[in-house]
């Protein structure tokens, strides 16, 4: 094992970074009880846990059937998002670094449109398999056009190509189905958690779950190359497999989350920079816990909002993340930089 | 050969090139014309009036907005790399693609079947390319891409509420040039007459601000006013070929990409090849969006009409793959 010394830049108490978890948690899971107790019908939270916990009791299939993968699904899927937010802009050295700027989430996209809309039937546990073949494929172009730049125009620029480029495919893939399918195909390009079950969560856990822990075994030597290439390779970090390994588990994550969910953007790159900045430190393995958290609860709180706001019209909470997380996005970069002269 | 006389080669070339495409698309279609009838009908004097409405008033204005649209979108490609100074630039990290579809929606969805189709994709595209300037001062590229990200959700948003409109902006973000009228190129055309010429004028002193913004200060360039004109004049080009052609991928890339390859990185010669380029590369690939019909397994239906920018991202791919290597190897 590695040892590491503590290379937080800006290092405070430890206290701070548990206090904050917890009351992420804590959030978190207030947010899932909301989630269970708010619907058609709405109801209180205790009759909401006797439901979940009698089997005879009335409300028992909107709850446990509808309304419990759904917001589980988006305590996963967010935490898989935020942890992969945080290794890709940890292991690139790169503020704006997330799966959707990336192209790794379009190119999981490309994958699972082709296969609902030509009807493949590819069965779902194979799904997010062959989502991340997409994933990777998308992603590991990309980083071969980002190169050794850490400018985050230019990530943003062939990200933005090859999400251009995948769009186009997807389209593409739309236009050998029937006219019918555009409106299947329009869901397929927002993301979504409406209508998805038990058999969705039992899918995409697994997955999530395999790549937080890989993230966790990881989180010193991804730390240590947040130091700088030189300074990693001094304190004896494999740097090229690290960072190789880093990226592979965060196109894992989101070609997951995608293959479940669809694209759902912004979520990954905001949870870091919300955790950065609640805890002050930018030390990865002290905000990976909360990373994960802040994902889960992000994307919980974004459904609850999506559901609720254009009642009964339902929002793909896509657009809900989208809408709110670049605004916000903004706002956390533009007070950490100071404004550069050169434009570009 | 030096780099002008390249130029004059290309730009010959690509002339050619245009009419040859024409040609190929006015004698290419849905229904059978021999090539005499289709001359006869151009002259207007055809024994069929049906010829000459296929003729005049299908064929011609298609091939004309595709190649027109084209040269607007390689133009304003080549303006917007050098305004951002980065070869993968493109026309849509402006985001103005995004601002004339979601006006476009916004149109459909207040006004169903209104002609405003047109106006408001042109407002659109030139209100979001005004609110980049305003925002977008830091960095042209991040703003852009956040802003059509942005845009690109509230549309979503309009069109969960009111399903509708969804096809025809569907076609609105990949861009297709199925079903041209002469109406659609008499739009645009006035277009080329301003936007060509001006982005010509300002060759010479882009290739200034290639030096970087110091140097180009020295030189006495003055930042915020050129800056302001070469967006504006690059959003105005954008936003024309939008509302034409809807916002076709890659050939905002492409083109001023093949055309540093031949011509090197003089502006003043970059943008009338680029503009050549893009006409012609958007028509050929057109002509292969409209010839193509394939019976694929387990569909019911040929696979045709195919909408011309899934075919300018499926060539786009390649070429942006290959981009990206030159980038990361210098």
């Amino acid at each position: 094992m590695i040892i590491i010394p503590d290379c937080s830049v800006r290092s405070r108490p430890h206290s701070r970074t548990v206090l904050v978890t917890v009351a992420a948690t804590a959030l978190a899971a207030g947010c899932l009880l909301a989630a269970l107790c708010l619907g058609q019908p709405s109801v209180g939270p205790a009759a909401a846990l006797a439901a979940v916990t009698d089997p005879e009791h009335p409300l028992r299939v909107a709850v446990v059937e509808v309304r419990l993968p759904r917001a589980l699904l988006g305590l996963v899927a967010g935490a898989g998002l935020g942890v992969a937010g945080l290794l890709l802009q940890d292991a690139l050295r790169n503020p704006i670094a997330g799966p959707e700027l990336l192209g790794v989430s379009s190119g999981a996209t490309v994958v699972v449109a082709a296969i609902v809309v030509l009807g493949l039937g590819v069965p779902l546990a194979l799904q997010p398999w062959l989502a991340l073949g997409g994933a990777l494929l998308a992603g590991a172009l990309v980083l071969l056009a980002i190169g050794r730049t850490r400018d985050p125009a230019h990530v943003v620029l062939v990200g933005a190509a090859m999400s251009a480029a995948c769009g186009g495919l997807v389209v593409a893939v739309v236009g050998l189905g029937t006219q019918g399918n555009v409106v299947v195909l329009f869901r397929y390009l927002l993301g979504s958690l409406a209508a998805r079950g038990w058999p969705h969560l039992e899918t995409v856990a697994p997955i999530v779950g395999a790549g937080l822990a890989g993230a966790w075994l990881l989180r010193r030597r991804i730390e240590a190359l947040t130091l700088g290439d030189e300074v990693a390779a001094g304190l004896g970090v494999p740097v090229v497999r690290t960072r190789v390994a880093a990226v592979g588990l965060a196109a894992l994550l989101a070609a997951a989350v995608a293959a479940a969910c669809g694209p759902i953007a912004f979520v990954a790159l905001l949870a870091p920079h919300l955790a950065r900045r609640a805890t002050g430190t930018t030390s990865t393995r002290r905000v990976l816990p909360l990373v994960a958290v802040a994902g889960g609860l992000l994307l919980v709180a974004a459904d609850l909002a999506a559901r609720r706001l254009l009642y009964p019209v339902e929002m793909p909470v896509g657009i809900a993340t989208t809408l709110v997380g670049v605004p916000a996005l903004l706002l956390l970069r533009r007070r950490r930089q100071p404004r550069p002269a050169v434009t570009g | 050969m030096t780099p002008s006389a390249r130029a004059v080669a290309v730009v010959a070339g690509g002339l050619l090139a245009g009419l040859a495409l024409v040609l190929a698309h006015l004698l290419t279609g849905r229904s059978d014309l021999p090539a005499g009838e289709v001359v006869r009908a151009l002259v207007g004097r055809s024994e069929h009036p049906a010829y000459e409405v296929i003729v005049l008033d299908y064929r011609l204005p298609r091939v004309l907005v595709g190649l027109g649209a084209g040269a607007l979108l390689a133009v304003s490609g080549v303006l917007v790399q050098a305004v951002v100074r980065n070869p993968l630039a493109e026309p849509a990290t402006t985001g103005v693609g995004a601002g004339a579809a979601l006006a476009v929606t916004g149109t459909l969805v207040l006004w169903p079947g209104h002609p405003l189709v047109y106006p408001a994709a042109l407002l659109g595209a030139l209100a979001t390319g005004a609110v980049l300037y305003v925002v977008g001062r830091r960095s042209f590229a991040v703003a852009g891409v956040l802003l059509g990200a942005v845009l690109a959700a509230v549309t979503s948003l309009l069109l969960v509420v009111d399903s509708a409109p969804i096809g025809v902006v569907l076609r609105w973000l990949v861009g297709s040039l199925n079903a041209r009228t002469p109406v659609d190129w008499a739009q645009l055309w006035p277009w080329l007459v301003v936007v060509l010429p001006v982005a010509w004028l300002l060759a010479s002193r882009l290739n200034v601000w290639a030096l970087g913004e110091p140097a180009a200060i020295g030189l006495g360039l003055r930042a915020g006013p050129f800056l302001a004109v070469v967006l504006l004049v690059a959003v105005a080009a954008a936003a024309a070929a939008i509302a034409a052609a809807g916002a076709v991928a890659f050939v905002g890339l492409v083109a001023p990409h093949v055309g540093r390859l031949l011509v090197g990185a003089d502006h003043r010669l970059l943008v009338p090849v680029s503009a050549v380029l893009g006409a012609v590369l958007l028509s050929l690939a057109d002509l292969a969006a409209f010839s193509v019909s394939v019976q694929l397994p387990g569909l019911a239906t040929d696979v045709s009409g195919v909408p011309v920018g899934a075919v300018t991202a499926l060539l786009g791919a390649p070429v942006l793959i290959s981009l990206v290597r030159r980038e990361s190897r210098r």
